[in-house]
C-alpha cells in the first residue's frame, strides 16, 4: 500500500509536533494571538482589582462613615469596570480573528491539496469521509484557537491572581477555603467522568437511532410490503428507549454538577463568615488552638467573597477548556493525515504537444491493487487518428477499466499505451487532459449555473463556443428553457438523466478536445430524449478519435470498428458486419440481446472500480 | 388597564405572532406534556424552593454581616446559610430532573409518533418529503421541540420568579437603590435583546454558509474525474476561497456583535454595583441603610443577572421551538393517500387472486399528461404464469406497481378476486391486507445496511432452515460462500458490498421468502431473472407452480426482456409503448409477427427456436 487508508495508520504525533506543524497556518495572524495574549494580565488585573475597591469603600468609607473620598473610590471602581469590558472586548475579536483566519488557510490548504490526488484515493475514501475533514475537524480546531490555548492562560493567570490576593489578604482564611477545595473539586470531576461516559453511550444511541430511521424511511415500501411494520415499530421503539434512558441519566448528573457547583458556593461563603468574623477562632480556641484566625473587617469579607465568586468560573471552565483542547489535537492529527497522504497520478515530465489522436496499446495489463487479480490481461489494440471504435464486452470483461487507463484516473499499468507516439505515462497529466476528454456514465454535474457546468469556469471558452458545444449535444432544448444563469440543484437533481447526460456531452465537446473517451450510459431514458442522445453521441464520432464503450447497437454501428473484450483481452476486431459474419463473441453478444435492446447488463454496479468486489 | 387596551390597539400584530408562536407549543403541550403534569409540578415547586433560596442566602449574608459588625451572636445567620447551601444542591438538582426528564418522555413519545405515521406513509408522501427532509425534523426539529418542554420551561419559570423575588427583596432593602441601578441593567437588557436576534441571524446565515461550502467540497470530491479531467482545479479553489471568505465574513461580524453587545449585560450589572457604591454609600453613611444591607444588595444584583442575560436565549427557544414543533405536526397533519377510505373490506381473496384488467390507464402526478400505460385489458387466472414483455419505458414496472398497488389504479380499472364472480375494485380493497398478498422483487432493489439474513426476513428472524431454502432458491447459496459471515455479512449501505445481480437475488430470495409463509399470494418479479443464469432462470420458472405453501401457487407476473425466462408463462403481454401490443401464450406470439418473435428469433440460439416453441406450447 502506497499510502496509509486512514488515519488510524498513523503513529500518534506528538502535541508539540502537532503545534509545530500548525504554526505556519498560524503565523501570518500570530500578532493577534500575541495581542490577546499581552491582554490576557491586564484582564485579570482589572478583574482583580474590583473587590479591593469595594473592600476600600466599605472598610474606608462605610464603616468609619467617612464620606469624604468615597466619589473616588467608586469612579475608580468604574474605570475598572468599563476597562476590563473594553479590554475583554479587544481580547475576544483578537482571538476570532487569529482564529477564523487560521482555518480558513488550513482549510484552503486542504482542499486544494485534495484536488491534486489520484482518484484511486477518492474510490478508497468515502467522500463524506473527506468532508468531515475539511468542515467538522477544522471547525473543531478554529473551536479551540479561539477558547483554547489563550483563554486558558487567562483563566491559569485569574485562578493564580485571585488565589494569590486571596493568600495576601488573609492567609489563614484563604488555606481554610483551601482545604474545602478538594472535596468539591474532586466531585466535579467525578460527575464530569460520569457525563463524559454517558455522551459516548448518547451519541452512539443516536447514530445508532438515526441512521435505523434514515433506512426505514428509505426503506418504507420494502417495510410495508413484507408487512414488517410492527416489527420495525418495536425495534424503533426499543432505539428510542435507549437513547432516551441514557439522556435522562446523563440529565441527572448534569443538573446535580451545576446544583453542586451552585450550592458550594454559598457554603463556602458561610465558611468565609464563619471563619472571617472570629467563630473559626472560638471554635478552635475551645480545643485550645489561640489566633489561628483572626477576625476580619467587614471590607475584607466581601471582597474575600466577591473573590470566590470570580473565582468558581474559570475553575469550571478549566476542564471543559482542556477537553477541547484535546479533541483539537485528534481533530488536528486527522487533518495532516489528509495533507500527508500523497497519493498521486505519476506527473509525467514530457510537455504534451500538439497531439493528432493516434492511440496504440500494446500488451496491456493492469490491477487495481497489488492483492487483487488483474482486470487488463494484455490488451492490444490500435485506434487511428480520427477513427472511432467502440469497445463492447461483458460485464467485467475490463471495459470500462481500460477507459481510466487512458484518462490517466489510474496509473500503474505495464506494457505500453503510445499517444502519438509518446507513452501516456511519460506525459504531463494537465497537459494531456486538454487535448483528451473523458466522458464517463456517472454524471456528474455542479450546483453551479448551467454555464459553468459546460465551461467549467474556463474562460478561454467563449460563449459562442459554449453555444455550440450546447447546439452539437442537443442541450439547446433545455438550456434555452431554463437559461444559462440556472442553478443547478444539488448533482443536477432538476435535470433528467437524459438532460444531464446532454450537459455532460456539451461539456466535452465546449473543450474541444482531440481524442474522447466516452462510457455510455446504460441507464435508460426516455424514448424522445433516448433520440436525442442517440444523435448527440453520433456529432462527438464525428472527426474525432473516439474510445466508446457502447451498449447499444445504434451506438455500435456508428462506430468505424469494433472491439470485442473479453476477460481483460481484445479478442475480436473489426467492422459490425465483418464481425457478425464471423458468427463469434460478437455475434453471441447481438443475439442475447445485452447490446441489441438498448439495456445495458444490470450490473453497472461493478464500474464501482478499486472497490474490492465481492461477488 | 387603559394603557392595556391602547397596547393592544397600537400593536395588534406582536400579539398575533406570539399567539403564532405559542399555538404549536400549546398543541404539543395537551397533547404529549399534560400525561406528565405531576412530574412538571414538582418541578415547578422545586424550582420555586431554588429560587426563594436564591435570594433568601444573601439576605441572610447582610443580616450576619450587620450582626458582626455590632458585635452580636452570629452563629444563627451564618449556618442558616450553610443549611440553605446544602439545600440549593439537593433541591436544584431534583427541579432540573423533574423538568428536563419529563422533557426527554415528550420528545421519545414524539418521535416514536412520528416514525409510526412514516411508516404507514404511501409514495406520494415520499415524493413530497425527501428522505433528508423528514430526517431533519425527525432528528433537529424534535430536538428543538425538546427544548422547548425542558430547559424553554424551565428557564421561563426561572426568570419570572427570580424577577419578582430578587425585585422584591431589592425593593425592600431600597427603592431608590432598585430604581437606579434598574437602568443601566435595562439599557444592557435590551442592546443584548436587540444584539441577540442580529447575532441569532448571522449564526444562521455562517450556518448556511458552512453548508454551502460543504456542498461545494463535496461535489467536488464527488466530481473529481470531472475537475481533474478538464484541469478545473484553479477554478474549483478559487470558488471555494470565495465561499470561505464570505463565511469568515459573516463569523466576525458575529465575533464583533457578540464580542462588544453581549458582556453588556455583564457590564450593566457591575455599573450598577458602581451606582451601589456612588449612591447607596452615602446612604449607608447617613444611616438610611446598614452596610450588610448594602453588601446583599449587591449580591442580589450579581443573582439577578444570569437569568436576564438567558432570557434571550430562552425567547430563541421558544421561537425556534414553535417553528420545529410546527413542522412536526405539518408532516404528521399530511393527509393519508387512503382512496379506499377508513373502513375498507378486506382483500376479497386469501390465496392466489384473480385479476381482471379493464381499461387501465396511468399518468404519474409530475406529469399528468403523459401517459405511462394506455387502457390496458386483460384478465389472469389464480396462479398462473404471467410474462411481461417489453423495452425500456414500455410501462412494465408501473404495471407491477399498480399490482402491487404501490400507485393507485382508476376506479374501476382493476378487479381483483377469487374469480369473476367473486371480485372487488382493488382501489376500494384495505391496502394492507392487499399488500400482505404482494411479495414483489424489484430490479433495483432497496436493501438496508445490516445482514443478508435481516434483508431477506426483514422482520423478525424465522426460522434458519426456511430462510435457506429462500436464499437456495434465489440462487444466492455459491455467493454466500464467498462473503466472509454468510447470511450474517453485512452488505453495506444499500448494500454497496453487493454486486448489482447479488442485489437483486437477496430482493429474490426477500420476495421467495414472504410467499412461502402463506398459501397462494401474488409474486411480481421485476426483471430479476436477468441476475440468475440460465439453469436457474429454468428450474426457478418451473418451480413457481409449486413455491407456495399447501400447493398454492402464486398468481405471478415476470417482467423480462429475455424471452427464456418467458417461455414457461401461461400468458405473455407484450407491452409498447404504454399499450398492450400482443398477449397470449408465448406458443402463440411466436406464430405472429411483432416484438416477441423478433426477440424470440434473436436470442435463441439457431435450432433451440423449434424445440422452445413445443416446450411453450406445452404449457
Amino acid at each position: 500500500m502506497s499510502a496509509p487508508d486512514d488515519e488510524r495508520g498513523l503513529d500518534q504525533a506528538s502535541d508539540l509536533q502537532l503545534v509545530g506543524r500548525l504554526w505556519p497556518f498560524v503565523r501570518p495572524d500570530a500578532w493577534t494571538l500575541g495581542l490577546a495574549l499581552l491582554l490576557t494580565p491586564a484582564i485579570a488585573a482589572l478583574n482583580l482589582a474590583q473587590p479591593l475597591l469595594l473592600k476600600e469603600a466599605i472598610d474606608g468609607h462605610l464603616v468609619p462613615e467617612v464620606l469624604d473620598g468615597l466619589d473616588q473610590v467608586a469612579l475608580l471602581y468604574l474605570a475598572a469596570v468599563l476597562g476590563a469590558y473594553i479590554t475583554e472586548a479587544a481580547y475576544s475579536l483578537a482571538l476570532s480573528w487569529g482564529g477564523e483566519r487560521t482555518i480558513l488557510r488550513l482549510r484552503k490548504a486542504l482542499y486544494s491539496h485534495a484536488l491534486t490526488l489520484a482518484q484511486r484515493f477518492f474510490d478508497r475514501q468515502p467522500a463524506g469521509k473527506l468532508l468531515t475533514r475539511v468542515t467538522n475537524d477544522v471547525e473543531a480546531l478554529g473551536e479551540s484557537i479561539a477558547s483554547g490555548v489563550v483563554s486558558i492562560v487567562l483563566d491559569l493567570l485569574l485562578i493564580l491572581g485571585i488565589g494569590g490576593t486571596m493568600l495576601w489578604l488573609n492567609w489563614q482564611l484563604s488555606l481554610l477555603l483551601l482545604l474545602l477545595a478538594p472535596p468539591l473539586l474532586g466531585s466535579i470531576e467525578w460527575m464530569r467522568l460520569q457525563l463524559k461516559r454517558l455522551f459516548v453511550v448518547v451519541r452512539e444511541a443516536q447514530a445508532d437511532l438515526n441512521a435505523f430511521l434514515a433506512e426505514r424511511v428509505d426503506g418504507a415500501q420494502v417495510i410495508q410490503l413484507q408487512g414488517a411494520q410492527p416489527w420495525a415499530e418495536a425495534e424503533f421503539a426499543r432505539r428510542s428507549r435507549t437513547f432516551t434512558e441514557a439522556n435522562k441519566s446523563a440529565n441527572i448528573y448534569d443538573a446535580a454538577m451545576f446544583a453542586v457547583v451552585d450550592g458550594a458556593s454559598r457554603i463556602f461563603v458561610a465558611v468565609v463568615l464563619w471563619g472571617g468574623t472570629g467563630l473559626a477562632a472560638d471554635a478552635l480556641a475551645a480545643v485550645g488552638i489561640e489566633g489561628a484566625a483572626p477576625p476580619l473587617s467587614v471590607g475584607l469579607l466581601v471582597a474575600f467573597m466577591d473573590y470566590l465568586d470570580r473565582l468558581f468560573r474559570p475553575l469550571r471552565e478549566l476542564s471543559g477548556k482542556i477537553t477541547i483542547l484535546q479533541r483539537a489535537a485528534t481533530s488536528l492529527q486527522r487533518l495532516f493525515w489528509l495533507l500527508d497522504v500523497n497519493d498521486k497520478v505519476e506527473p509525467g515530465t514530457v510537455a504534451a504537444p500538439r497531439l493528432r489522436g493516434a492511440l496504440v496499446l500494446e500488451g496491456v495489463r493492469f490491477r487495481y491493487r497489488p492483492d487483487q487479480p488483474e482486470v487488463l490481461k494484455g490488451v492490444d489494440l490500435r485506434v487511428e487518428p480520427g477513427q472511432s471504435v467502440a469497445v463492447v464486452g461483458a460485464t467485467g470483461s475490463g471495459k470500462t477499466t481500460l477507459m481510466r487507463l487512458l484518462d490517466r484516473s489510474y496509473d500503474g499499468y505495464t506494457g505500453s499505451v503510445r499517444v502519438d507516439g509518446h507513452e501516456l505515462r511519460a506525459l504531463d497529466p494537465a497537459g494531456l487532459r486538454r487535448q483528451l476528454v473523458a466522458v464517463r456514465q456517472d454524471i456528474q454535474l455542479f450546483a453551479q449555473p448551467l454555464s459553468f457546468n459546460v465551461d467549467l469556469g474556463n474562460s478561454e471558452i467563449s460563449v459562442t463556443a459554449r453555444e455550440a458545444a450546447a447546439a452539437a449535444a442537443n442541450a439547446t432544448g433545455f438550456v434555452e428553457r431554463l437559461g444559462w444563469g440556472h442553478v443547478l440543484r444539488e448533482r443536477g437533481a432538476d435535470l433528467s438523466v437524459g438532460e444531464g447526460q446532454l450537459l455532460t456531452f456539451a461539456r466535452a465537446l465546449a473543450h474541444d478536445p482531440v481524442l474522447v473517451i466516452l462510457d455510455e450510459a446504460t441507464a435508460s431514458v426516455d424514448s424522445l430524449t433516448e433520440g436525442l442522445v442517440q444523435e448527440a453521441i453520433g456529432r462527438i464520432l464525428e472527426g474525432r478519435t473516439v474510445l466508446i464503450v457502447a451498449h447499444r447497437l445504434s451506438t455500435v454501428q456508428r462506430a468505424d470498428r469494433i472491439a470485442v473484450m473479453a476477460d481483460g483481452q481484445v479478442v475480436e476486431f473489426g467492422a459490425h458486419a465483418e464481425l457478425l459474419a464471423l458468427g463469434g463473441r460478437y455475434a453471441a453478444l447481438v443475439a442475447a440481446g445485452q447490446v441489441a435492446l438498448g439495456e445495458g447488463s444490470p450490473a453497472q454496479a461493478q464500474v464501482q472500480a478499486g472497490a474490492p468486489d465481492v461477488g | 388597564m387603559s394603557s392595556q387596551t391602547t397596547a393592544a390597539a397600537t400593536a395588534p400584530a406582536p400579539r398575533g405572532a406570539v399567539r403564532a408562536v405559542l399555538a404549536p407549543i400549546f398543541r404539543l403541550l395537551r397533547r404529549y406534556a399534560w400525561v406528565h403534569r405531576w412530574r412538571y409540578l414538582g418541578g415547578l415547586l422545586t424550582l420555586g424552593l431554588t429560587n426563594w433560596l436564591t435570594v433568601e442566602i444573601p439576605v441572610s449574608i447582610g443580616v450576619a454581616l450587620d450582626r458582626y459588625r455590632a458585635g452580636e451572636a452570629l452563629g444563627g445567620p451564618v449556618a442558616a446559610v450553610v443549611l440553605m447551601g446544602a439545600l440549593v444542591i439537593v433541591v436544584r438538582t431534583l427541579s432540573r430532573v423533574l423538568v428536563f426528564n419529563p422533557g426527554r418522555d415528550i420528545e421519545r413519545d414524539l418521535r416514536d409518533d412520528m416514525f409510526r405515521d412514516l411508516l404507514s406513509r404511501r409514495a406520494s408522501f415520499f415524493a413530497r418529503h425527501t428522505t433528508g427532509d423528514i430526517i431533519s425534523r425527525a432528528a433537529n426539529d424534535i430536538t428543538f421541540a425538546r427544548a422547548v418542554v425542558g430547559f424553554g420551561l424551565m428557564q421561563a419559570v426561572n426568570v419570572s420568579m427570580a424577577l419578582v423575588m430578587t425585585g422584591w427583596k431589592m425593593w425592600a432593602l431600597s427603592p431608590i437603590l432598585t430604581v437606579l441601578s434598574a437602568i443601566p441593567i435595562f439599557v444592557g437588557l435590551v442592546v443584548v435583546q436587540q444584539s441577540s436576534s442580529l447575532v441569532m441571524s448571522l449564526h444562521r446565515r455562517s450556518q448556511e454558509q458552512l453548508g454551502e461550502l460543504s456542498e461545494h467540497v463535496l461535489s467536488s470530491f464527488q466530481g473529481i474525474a470531472t475537475i481533474q479531467g478538464f484541469v478545473a482545479e484553479p477554478r474549483f479553489i478559487e470558488r471555494f476561497e470565495d465561499k470561505a471568505t464570505a463565511l469568515l465574513r459573516t463569523r466576525m461580524r458575529g465575533a464583533l456583535l457578540g464580542g462588544v453587545a453581549f458582556p453588556s449585560l455583564l457590564l450593566a450589572g457591575s455599573l450598577s454595583i458602581f451606582v451601589l457604591l456612588y449612591v447607596g454609600g452615602p446612604m449607608a453613611i447617613r444611616g438610611e441603610l446598614s452596610v450588610g444591607e448594602v453588601a446583599a444588595f449587591a449580591t442580589l444584583l450579581g443573582i439577578l443577572l444570569p437569568p436576564l442575560r438567558s432570557m434571550g436565549w430562552m425567547l430563541s427557544v421558544f421561537q425556534r421551538g414553535s417553528v420545529s414543533i410546527q413542522r412536526i405536526f405539518d408532516l404528521l397533519d399530511t393527509p393519508h393517500d387512503q382512496p379506499e377510505g377508513p373502513d375498507a373490506p378486506p382483500a376479497p381473496v386469501d390465496g392466489a387472486p384473480w385479476i381482471s384488467v379493464d381499461g387501465l390507464s396511468v399518468a404519474y402526478p409530475e406529469a399528468p399528461d403523459k401517459q405511462v400505460l394506455h387502457d390496458l385489458r386483460f384478465t389472469v387466472q389464480p396462479g398462473a404464469v404471467v410474462g411481461v414483455f417489453g423495452r425500456t419505458g414500455s410501462g412494465k414496472t408501473t404495471l407491477l406497481k399498480v399490482l402491487a398497488r404501490l400507485i393507485d389504479p382508476p376506479a374501476g380499472a382493476v378487479r381483483v378476486g377469487t374469480g369473476p364472480d367473486q371480485a372487488a375494485d382493488l382501489r376500494a380493497v384495505q391496502l394492507r391486507a392487499w399488500q400482505n398478498l404482494v411479495c414483489m422483487a424489484w430490479q433495483r432493489p432497496f436493501l438496508f445496511s445490516e445482514t443478508i439474513a435481516d434483508n431477506v426476513e426483514v422482520g423478525p428472524r424465522g426460522p434458519s432452515d426456511a430462510l435457506d431454502r429462500s436464499l437456495a432458491l434465489a440462487a444466492l447459496r455459491a455467493d454466500l460462500s464467498s462473503f466472509p459471515a454468510g447470511v450474517e455479512t453485512v452488505v453495506g449501505e444499500r448494500g454497496v458490498m453487493l454486486s448489482g445481480g447479488q442485489r437483486q437475488r437477496v430482493a429474490l430470495a426477500r420476495a421467495l421468502h414472504k410467499l412461502a409463509r402463506r398459501p397462494g399470494g401474488l409474486l411480481l418479479l421485476d426483471d430479476v431473472l436477468s441476475a440468475v443464469d440460465h439453469a436457474t432462470e429454468a428450474q426457478l420458472v418451473g418451480a413457481l407452480r409449486s413455491l407456495g405453501a399447501g400447493g398454492v401457487a402464486p398468481t405471478t407476473f415476470i417482467v423480462s426482456h429475455r424471452v427464456s425466462a418467458l417461455r414457461h408463462a401461461d400468458l405473455v403481454l407484450v407491452l409498447d409503448e404504454g399499450r398492450l401490443v400482443d398477449q397470449g401464450p408465448p406458443a402463440v406470439l411466436i406464430e405472429r409477427d411483432g416484438p416477441f418473435r423478433e426477440a424470440w428469433r434473436a436470442q435463441l440460439p439457431r435450432g433451440e427456436g423449434a424445440d422452445g416453441a413445443a416446450v411453450g406450447g406445452a404449457a
